[in-house]
């Protein structure tokens, strides 16, 4: 079935990084402010809430958040529900925001995600992120996080020649790209040498291939045709939307150099758009690690699979390329504070549809494709979208 | 022993790795051998499942040295990862027994391997492959 009633007329983020002596309630009620009252969209016009956040339980002691973090936003009463699908929890809340809108059950919901990471030792962050990795069968003989991806980075280096210089040019791209970003993390470009420090997380993974730890929130409005000209002229479509699942752990996987979700996802999602790789104009995807941005950028299907590294090698993912790969800055130099991701790459790429990127902007704007990848890649979620006069 | 009392459990499966001995499930209907446990086949689709011995042999299909570690294995760090094919056909994600984790430049995807078990400080045994 086609979508032919969601619309993006808001989207805003915090500043992504260690906000000290900020709270998760605090800064989910900021991106809320900035994505209603500040947008000219009244508060009393939201109708539910679809909210992600990944594991507050073992981060700030705290469950149950979709009503208490609207209640302190001034959206108390509201339908709220929270969606946990690790990485991916933003996602899956923005797909559970685009359902609501279609069947006509509402006309206008907030979708938003928040994670407070920093207030934790980073002992208590690694222990929490690996608790989105098989327990019982992988993470109990020691794989970490880093791990799972670093083990598919073999896999491709080998079966492709991928190199860690090449995985290394992902990194120096995204700490461009976030230094021209106000609310990265990291806004500072490095060198291809300081990315090749050889610090080894899990080898071949060093510290520059690894998104960071930090706290963050984002919040996006969604309504239907009727209702989006009341807020804007130049709404975002959402006109494609995949979701997919794949075992937890990487033994189960058929293809290491490949993941299986994110092809089925974005499959699903271009034949709902009735469009392909080719009509995208940039995209954003999951970059918890380098060689994730590079595998992803082949399994939604821009490049052949093995050509990724080719292309950023080439430049054709750059902000200025055929085929710009996370303008902004990605997880890895904007931030990763995971249950607040999905839903922010969703504001990136409303952003830069409307326009508004800054100096981040990319040269073509109508059409463009989110994936957004949990955990391991036992949930993938890619949704297309297009500016309404496009 | 009954068959009620023989029927395959998680619990069971990782005991017997602390017993140095490693038992898979087999699905009773098609005969696909499947560890780590899964509660149904992804062969034939039956739920029914049995104990079977494995021989132990596979090949390497891809690894990492683990580097930065959870609290709990620290003192083992650097230490490998590896999944490894089982000649039975289905995969395992195991530890690497004989290799220089500070030389994993050495090591060759799709070596032959066979079954050894590695004991933690505290004690604990690991599922783990050596070369052949
Ligand atoms: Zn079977």
């Amino acid at each position: 079935m086609p979508l032919n009633n969601t619309n993006i007329v808001s989207a805003a983020q915090t500043k992504f990084g260690k906000l000290e002596g900020i709270t998760i309630r605090e800064m989910f009620a900021e991106a809320v402010d900035k994505a209603t009252v500040e947008a000219g969209i009244p508060k009393k016009d939201i109708q539910a809430a679809f909210i992600g956040t990944f594991i507050p339980e073992m981060l700030i002691h705290q469950g149950h958040t979709a009503p208490l973090l609207i209640d302190y936003a001034g959206l108390r009463g509201l339908p709220a529900t929270r969606h946990e699908a690790a990485c991916a929890s933003g996602a899956t809340a923005l797909r559970a925001g685009i359902m609501a809108i279609e069947s006509g059950l509402y006309d206008t919901v907030l979708v938003a995600g928040a994670e407070k990471m920093t207030s934790v030792s980073t002992n208590k962050v690694t222990e929490a992120l690996a608790a989105a990795a098989d327990d019982e069968f992988e993470s109990s003989i020691g794989l970490t996080f880093p791990g799972v991806f670093a083990i598919a980075a073999v896999a491709h280096m080998q079966k492709y020649g991928t190199t860690e210089e090449d995985m290394a040019r992902v990194a120096v791209k995204a700490h461009y790209n976030a230094s021209t970003n106000p609310l990265a993390q990291f806004q500072k470009e490095i060198t291809l040498e300081k990315a090749l420090t050889p610090r080894y997380i899990a080898w071949p993974l060093k510290l520059f291939d690894c998104s960071p730890i930090s706290d963050g929130a984002a919040a996006i409005v969604l309504t239907s045709n009727e209702k989006a000209k009341e807020y804007t002229d130049l709404p975002v479509k959402i006109i494609g939307t995949g979701q997919a699942s794949a075992s937890m752990d990487l033994c189960n996987r058929i293809e290491l150099t490949s993941f299986e979700s994110s092809v089925k996802a974005s499959k699903i999602a271009y034949e709902m758009a009735k469009l392909g790789p080719e009509d995208m104009d940039f995209a954003v995807v999951h970059d918890c690690f380098t060689i994730a941005e590079i595998i992803a950028s082949e399994d939604i299907g821009f490049f052949k699979p093995g050509e990724g590294a080719k292309a950023v090698r080439e430049g054709i993912t750059a902000r200025d390329g055929d085929k710009p790969i996370n303008p902004m800055g990605g997880l890895k130099a904007v931030g990763h504070p995971v249950g607040a991701t999905g839903v922010k790459q969703a504001v990136v790429i409303y952003k830069e549809l409307i326009g508004e990127a800054g100096k981040n902007q990319v040269p073509k704007y109508d059409t463009a494709l989110m994936h957004n990848f949990g955990g391991t890649g036992a949930t993938c979620v890619v949704n297309i979208m297009r500016r309404a006069d496009a | 022993m009954n068959d009620k009392s023989n029927k395959p459990t998680i619990e069971k499966y990782k005991q017997f790795i602390q017993e140095g001995k490693f038992r898979a499930f087999k699905c009773s209907d098609c005969g696909a051998v499947i560890a780590p446990p899964l509660g149904s086949c992804y062969s034939c689709g039956s739920s029914k499942m049995e104990w079977t011995e494995i021989s132990g042999k596979g090949r390497l299909v891809s690894f990492t040295v683990i580097h930065v570690a959870p609290e709990e294995f620290q003192d083992e760090a650097p230490y490998y990862i590896a999944i490894i094919e089982l000649d039975e056909g289905t995969r395992v994600t195991a530890r690497l027994s004989g290799f220089d984790p500070l030389k994993p430049e050495d090591v060759k995807l799709g070596t032959s391997m066979e079954l050894t078990f590695i004991e933690s400080p505290k004690g604990r045994k690991y599922l783990a492959f050596k070369a052949a």
